[in-house]
């Protein structure tokens, strides 16, 4: 605490706030509610949640600036979450765990021990440790794809849930306390850290921060397993002070080395939490400054009260849910407010969603919307009620930088303008065009082999079923070459079956054939789209009527007059007409065009 | 027959271990700058295989079976020769044109192929960072957004290549670089509205949105008028589109491109598979490097390879290898000054999982990349530390 109470008094002595909110920075001062409008509400929507049809942004707009906040942030009026929980494929069984940590290691193991992931070696024939192998390869398939149903059923979530700022909650820490499915390999435990950040997300940061330096999914990605006393690994107790705290320059080598100390033992089994007392080191510690026997969570207090969390923490929120800029003042008001809160992020939201500074004009229309908030927005404001199958979810926003449950690195993913490049922006586009004239070439990837590895497994798949015995039909495909018949014949004939303990390749592809008969398909659904009936329900005369409430319906900031008047022309070269109203029964195709174009704009990027 | 300790004699004799940067490259006009290619080799390629140490016993204990033979191998002195595929480069090593760095690696190695790259990418090994080191290099060599600097030559973006400022053109067909659309809409979807609008990511898009349609253009049009006699070998990875792109006056200044597909990870039956990417890797790097003699752009690019791990020391039972850890890396071009660098791994002294020590962080390579081709001093920036370079320049 001694940190604290010094801090603290240094940032009433800097900060001048005149007339001030809290003694704080008048800009958290709260919105008074005669500067409350529409557009206001609109953006709290799209920043607290994923945005909303113009009858959801009505009814928040007639709640007023407290009770809208409220609504959204406290969830004060609204309804409870009823959706289904995640939809298990049945893809795990006992013999999977623990998941050795790579094929050699397998095959190691069960040349050692006679069995590995629950199947032992066979006693004769050739390749003796096949099955094993089959195994392996079924598993990292299987929690890859029912990882990608976990990514769909979150992002049908933060589409249909009555309380999206718990989604958007869970997207800020999965890219806070960012953790691969690409490491972990285990979809399960991919889903039980989901599940925490929804659960515990918009509760109180030193809870969630200790669920989290205990939770098997981030254990796995930051080797806790290695971390033992006498061999400390130092993963983790680098990034929780670097990446989810503190942030660099606040600590030295020495501390990380000390708290990595703190942390040995600390494990998991299965999907829980496990301390191993023999692997923990219980000799003193000494970090940041102080000495003791020091523990993971005695870690995370030291950490918690160290003053550049508070405004590590804030300022990553604040870069989050308001804007990029952020003045040094500002930035040691927030701190300064999550710590009278001590870390409760509910009251800190609220605080933050109802200033001055949150409804400012330099804040409104002027963050560039991620991929998944790109996508899932796009679906709120056309009022879509479940998630399309198609386009795919995951393969559309991992094409445009952000797969969720596979961010970059430990580091999360890089937001604003990062997010957009010259191709990047295309392919923005081009999501818009496969939304309203659908994309019939479209191969769903959790059936048919594609990237990485799919031309290698497609490949052995059709020599086997020529007739190919395994040595040859797992022959290497040379990259980008195509296999025709007459040439895989004659490599066929030179080759004989060899002995060998296993072969990794057809491994491989049995691991596939293994892996798609036991997950769930996505259902494949396309968006369900009438913008006829939407544009009639709202009686649009004109086709610059349509394109005006287009542009209100679905953008954060308003077009230029010309680009306007431009949209409305090429509207009505499709229409054939001025009158909208006139041509009603054939509407469909042109208002497609139209929104093609409309959300294909470099200002649909900004929410 | 030559020991490792022979080597490392001569090798101080040539200079091949000092630590000293190069004369710093002068100030170039607008127009003549000098670039650098970064091309990727992944899956993990097979280091010990493509520079085969045939002069040490040990690795004919380690590599029973896929072991080459000297007779077999392009030799390059009483120690090293290249794995047969190498011919496109051994003719640069025979032109001095090319680096070859031993015993490239990091701290605490992944096995991952994820991972590990991700550290390659960033240069932050066992860490993570937003922004790739290519990405930072362009900051760091152009403070100030422009259309066309770092330009990636792949099906999705690198984590390489990310930037703070820049935005890096990513582009795998040329042709299919444009908007999916009714021709009716295209000239509608190209217009951007050009006025100032005081909202700071609003500008920014439309600039993007603006370079979007510049850069394919610039693009397409590169590649489709570009036409050479030079023979880039099978595969030519894309660095035929680099040449046309420098060909047309691109201001680009990076670019970024990879073998792809995990092609390099050769876990089973690997000696013939192996033999051939490196074929199609190194007559695409010895065809781009005599097509940019061609067209007068020799001495101004510099090509760096590298790979997200070496493979296992021993084989494995398949006769293939598992993923490793410290390789060699290449730079190759005109400016280059060729030779050993770095100090290879001993193949007797392995760690307790049977893999090479490196000798050599990799950082150390991109350092003297970045100071000694394309700005002097900028690789502590880039790379956030100060990293010993090798005279890689000539």
């Amino acid at each position: 605490m001694r940190y604290l109470v010094l801090w603290g008094m240094a940032l009433l002595l800097a900060v001048v706030a005149p007339g001030g909110y809290a003694g704080v920075d008048e800009r958290l001062a709260p919105l008074a509610e005669s500067d409350w409008t529409r557009a206001h509400a609109a953006h709290l929507l799209e920043r607290a949640g994923f945005g909303g049809t113009p009858r959801e942004v009505d009814r928040l707009a007639a709640l007023g600036p407290r009770a809208a906040v409220r609504y959204l942030v406290n969830f004060d009026g609204a309804p409870p979450v009823t959706l289904p929980p995640f939809e298990h494929s049945g893809i795990f069984d006992e013999g999977l765990d623990p998941f050795p940590p790579s094929r050699p290691a397998t095959t190691k193991l069960a040349t050692e021990t006679g069995a590995a992931l629950g199947i032992a070696v066979r006693s004769g024939g050739n390749r003796p440790l096949q099955p094993i192998v089959n195994k392996f390869f079924y598993w990292l398939r299987a929690s890859r794809l029912e990882t990608d149903r976990v990514a769909q059923w979150w992002a049908d979530r933060m589409l249909r849930s009555p309380r999206p700022l718990q989604e958007k909650m869970a997207l800020f820490w999965h890219g806070h306390f960012a953790t691969s499915e690409d490491k972990v390999r285990d979809y399960r435990k991919m889903l039980q850290q989901l599940e925490l950040f929804q659960r515990a997300g918009l509760g109180n940061f030193r809870t969630l921060l200790i669920a989290v330096a205990q939770d098997p999914a981030m254990l796995a990605y930051l080797d806790a397993g290695v971390n033992v006393k006498g061999s400390p690994n130092e993963n983790f107790a680098r990034e929780i002070m670097e990446l989810f705290t503190m942030g660099v320059g606040n600590y030295s080598e020495h501390d990380i080395r000390e708290a990595a100390r703190a942390f040995t033992g600390w494990n998991f089994v299965g999907t829980e939490f496990h301390v191993d007392p023999a692997k923990h080191d219980d000799e003193p510690k000494t970090f940041l400054g102080e000495t003791g026997d020091f523990d993971g969570v005695d870690v995370i207090d030291r950490i918690l009260a160290h003053p550049a969390t508070p405004a590590f923490v804030a300022a990553k929120l604040y870069r989050f849910f308001v804007r990029e800029e952020l003045d040094p003042a500002l930035e040691a008001a927030l701190a300064q407010r999550l710590v009278e809160l001590d870390y409760e992020l509910t009251p800190f939201l609220e605080m933050l969603f109802l200033s001055r500074d949150f409804h400012a004009g330099a804040a409104r229309g002027t963050r560039i919307k991620s991929p998944v908030e790109f996508v899932v927005s796009t679906y709120r404001k056309l009022g879509l009620d479940d998630l399309p199958g198609a386009p795919d979810f995951n393969l559309v926003t991992g094409a445009l930088g952000q797969r969720l449950m596979h961010p970059p690195t430990v580091a999360g993913w890089s937001y604003g303008r990062s997010w957009i490049t010259p191709s990047l922006l295309i392919e923005r586009g081009n999501f818009a065009l496969d939304l309203v004239f659908p994309d019939i070439e479209f191969i769903p990837e959790d059936r048919y082999p594609v990237y990485p590895t799919g031309d290698e497994i497609r490949a052995v798949h059709r020599r086997l079923r020529a007739g190919a015995d395994i040595t040859t039909a797992t022959r290497p495909v040379e990259a980008d070459m195509a296999t025709d018949g007459e040439t895989m014949m004659t490599a066929m004939s030179n080759q004989v079956d060899h002995e060998e303990a296993f072969n990794t390749r057809y491994g491989s592809y049995r691991g596939w054939q293994m892996a798609i008969e036991r997950v769930k398909p996505i259902e494949r659904d396309l968006p369900r789209i009438d913008l006829a009936q939407m544009v009639l329900s709202a009686e649009l005369a004109t086709p610059r009527a349509v394109v005006d409430y287009f542009v209100a319906r679905f953008f954060s900031v308003p077009l230029d007059e010309p680009t306007c008047q431009m949209l409305a022309d090429a509207f009505a070269r499709e229409l054939g007409s001025d009158d909208v109203l006139a041509n009603a029964s054939s509407l469909e195709e042109p208002l497609r065009v139209l929104l093609h174009l409309v959300l294909s704009r470099p200002e649909y990027q900004l929410g | 027959m030559s020991t490792r300790r022979d080597f490392l004699k001569r090798g101080a004799a040539v200079g091949a271990l000092a630590v000293t940067a190069g004369a710093p490259p002068r100030l170039r006009a607008a127009g003549d700058e000098r670039i650098l290619v970064v091309f990727e080799l992944s899956g993990g390629n097979d280091g010990l295989n493509t520079i085969v140490p045939f002069g040490d016993d040990a690795y004919y204990r380690l590599r029973p079976t896929i072991g080459l033979a000297r007779d077999d191998l392009l030799v390059l002195d009483e120690h090293f020769g290249m794995n047969p595929g190498l011919a496109g480069m051994h003719r640069l090593w025979d032109d001095g044109r090319l680096a070859i760095v031993h015993g490239c690696g990091y701290d605490n190695p992944s096995y991952s192929h994820f991972t590990s790259m991700a550290y390659w990418h960033t240069a932050a090994p066992n860490s993570g960072d937003t922004y790739g080191w290519v990405g930072r290099l362009a900051d760091a060599l152009a403070p100030e957004p422009s259309t066309n600097f770092l330009i990636n030559i792949d099906g999705a973006q690198s984590l390489a290549v990310t930037s703070r400022v820049h935005t890096p053109v990513v582009f795998d067909d040329p042709e299919r670089f444009q908007r999916l659309a009714l021709p009716r809409e295209r000239a509608l979807l190209e217009h951007v509205a050009g006025a100032p609008t005081g909202n700071a990511a609003r500008d920014y898009l439309n600039m993007v949105a603006a370079s979007a349609n510049e850069a394919s253009t610039q693009v397409r049009e590169a590649c489709r008028d570009y036409a050479t006699p030079v023979d880039y070998g099978l595969l030519p990875a894309q660095l035929d589109k680099v040449a046309a792109c420098i060909h047309a006056g691109l201001p680009t200044r990076l670019y970024y491109l990879a073998f792809r597909n995990n092609a390099f990870d050769t876990h089973v039956q690997q000696r013939d598979l192996h033999q051939r990417l490196l074929t199609y890797a190194s007559d695409a790097v010895a065809g781009f490097l005599a097509d940019l003699e061609r067209i007068g752009a020799a001495d101004r690019v510099a090509v760096l390879m590298f790979s997200e791990f070496g493979r296992r020391a021993g084989e494995n039972t398949n006769r293939g290898t598992d993923h490793g850890t410290a390789n060699v890396m290449f730079v190759a071009g005109k400016g280059v000054r060729g030779g050993h660098y770095g100090m290879p791994p001993d193949l007797t002294d392995l760690d307790d999982t049977d893999n090479l020590r490196h000798t050599v962080d990799f950082r150390r390579v991109y350092a003297s990349a970045i100071d000694g081709w394309m700005q002097p001093g900028a690789s502590e920036t880039v790379l956030k530390g100060r990293f010993e370079t090798f005279p890689l320049f000539a």
